[in-house]
């Protein structure tokens, strides 16, 4: 025993050092393989707080651009609204539009569509999507393997984990890990697929983002026979958690794979990831009942 | 200004001069010219370099855990920091032995710094200790051998920018970091 103890006290320095090395390597582990499930984060109270001041002060000193790109955004909201004036797709509220119809033979739609007998229809649309705006305060795009964002919302705003994150003109990530007043969100410089389609309607694409710029991702394993050219834009679709038809952004580049005929995409990025100022947190207000109907199809 | 209380002031100071401005610089579009990967300069292992020389190698390793889990926090990186932080303490001791020509229970008081060392011997010393801790970092962040070109890329341009910075902050402090341990 007294051997034992001296065999301790003469390795104390190397026990130490590997039981703390096991203990950071332990934490590593278990950030990269449960999201979300890290001990130490950025959304937690102090780290949050501090952020939240230092963007206080950095706050001023982009007004100027933060106000143009704002305008920037009003004008294309405007302009897509003045498209479509007559339906109301981002109010709560039921929208009833009468449409009047030529014809008269049909009493009444299977699709639940009601034709009353003056020839108007009544179409019941529920808003889906519920939008928060909030401020990033904390940003990174040096990382390799996943780049993190913090954000002034959190579960007391009602964002809740694994909701999207998009900005006025493009697409930003997905919420992570949630505290009580900042959230940190997974963007889409990192590991993370999402699912695309070319303007042209060619979909079941995938995204990734390859690490070296956070200005660019390559869209993988796109046919031969679809016609792309430089410039073309690149949606989202509505398979993955992102609202669908969100710019992701414009074809730079294309390559021309012989060995697995198909083509690879470098797209640039319509998103400016360099100086995040504002994002919306998309809720998805049928997401609950569409992820339970998926998961009863899994199981079966 | 007393031993413990200028060490936790360091360790606040430099903790906010990497959170705070450090961590913004790969933000900045000039910090990437023609397509160079988006790198961080480190200046946080700083507080590890200028531990005073008589502190006990469990008591380095412990504070330096506690710094590496104050970075993870801040940059959500995990923990890749402390495992870095810590084998960098750990070596820490016989890095400085090869380097110092006397032992080092001679040299009471005093930290490793610019004015006891000299510049030639701090930087070598800062040197190694940094890169063992850049090549641990990335290693760990990245976890491929596929592409050792791009690995290498990230240590240098990452490795250097540390280096500016940890200067220039031992040339701004330099009056506060000698009076006290130096005799």
């Amino acid at each position: 025993m007294r051997n034992f103890i001296l065999l301790i006290r003469r390795f104390w320095n190397i026990i130490l050092f590997l039981i703390l090395e096991v203990i950071s390597m332990s934490m590593i582990s278990r950030s990269r393989n449960m999201q979300g499930m890290d001990i130490v984060s950025s959304s937690n109270a102090v780290t949050g707080y501090i952020y939240k001041k230092q963007n206080d002060i950095v706050y001023y000193f982009q007004l100027k651009r933060l106000n143009d790109s704002l305008l920037n955004e009003n004008a294309r909201l405007r302009n897509e609204l003045a498209g479509r004036s007559n339906i109301d797709t981002f109010s709560d509220v039921i929208a009833r539009i009468p449409v009047t119809i030529k014809d008269t033979t049909a009493k009444k739609d299977s699709s639940g569509a009601t034709f009353t007998s003056t020839g108007s229809v009544k179409v019941v649309r529920y808003a889906s999507y519920h939008y928060i705006p909030a401020r990033v305060i904390n940003n990174s795009i040096s990382n390799d393997r996943i780049n993190y964002l913090t954000i002034n919302r959190g579960a007391r705003d009602g964002v809740r984990r694994e909701m999207a994150v998009v900005t006025g003109n493009g697409i930003v990530g997905r919420v992570a890990d949630v505290s009580e007043r900042y959230a940190r969100i997974v963007s889409v410089l990192s590991d993370r697929k999402v699912s695309t389609k070319l303007s042209d309607g060619t979909s079941n694409l995938i995204t990734v983002w390859n690490p070296g710029s956070p200005d660019y991702v390559v869209t993988e394993k796109v046919p031969v026979y679809t016609k792309v050219k430089k410039g073309d834009s690149v949606f989202t679709t509505g398979y993955s958690f992102f609202p669908e038809n969100v710019l992701i952004g414009t074809v730079a580049r294309i390559d021309t794979m012989k060995a697995t005929n198909s083509k690879n995409l470098k797209i640039k990025l319509s998103t400016n990831f360099r100086n995040l100022q504002y994002v919306y947190v998309v809720e998805d207000k049928v997401g609950e009942e569409r992820r339970q109907l998926e998961a009863r199809a899994k199981q079966n | 200004m007393s031993i413990y209380l200028r060490n936790v002031l360091r360790f606040i100071l430099l903790v906010l001069i990497q959170v705070l401005l450090l961590n913004k610089i790969p933000l900045r579009w000039w910090s990437n010219p023609g397509g160079i990967p988006p790198y961080t300069p480190y200046i946080y292992p700083l507080f590890i370099l200028l531990l005073p020389l008589s502190a006990p190698v469990p008591f380095m390793l412990i504070v330096s855990f506690v710094m590496g889990i104050t970075i993870d926090a801040f940059m959500d990186t995990g923990g890749i920091h402390a495992a870095a932080c810590v084998l960098m303490a750990f070596v820490r001791t016989n890095v400085l032995a090869a380097l110092l020509p006397k032992r080092l229970s001679e040299y009471a008081n005093m930290s490793p710094n610019i004015k006891s060392m000299g510049w030639t011997p701090f930087l070598t010393y800062s040197v190694i200790l940094l890169a063992i801790h850049h090549i641990l970092f990335y290693i760990i962040e990245i976890w491929s051998f596929q592409s050792i070109g791009y690995l290498l890329l990230k240590i240098t341009l990452s490795l250097l920018t540390s280096l500016l910075f940890v200067t220039l902050y031992s040339l701004f402090f330099s009056s506060s970091i000698n009076t006290a341990y130096h005799d």
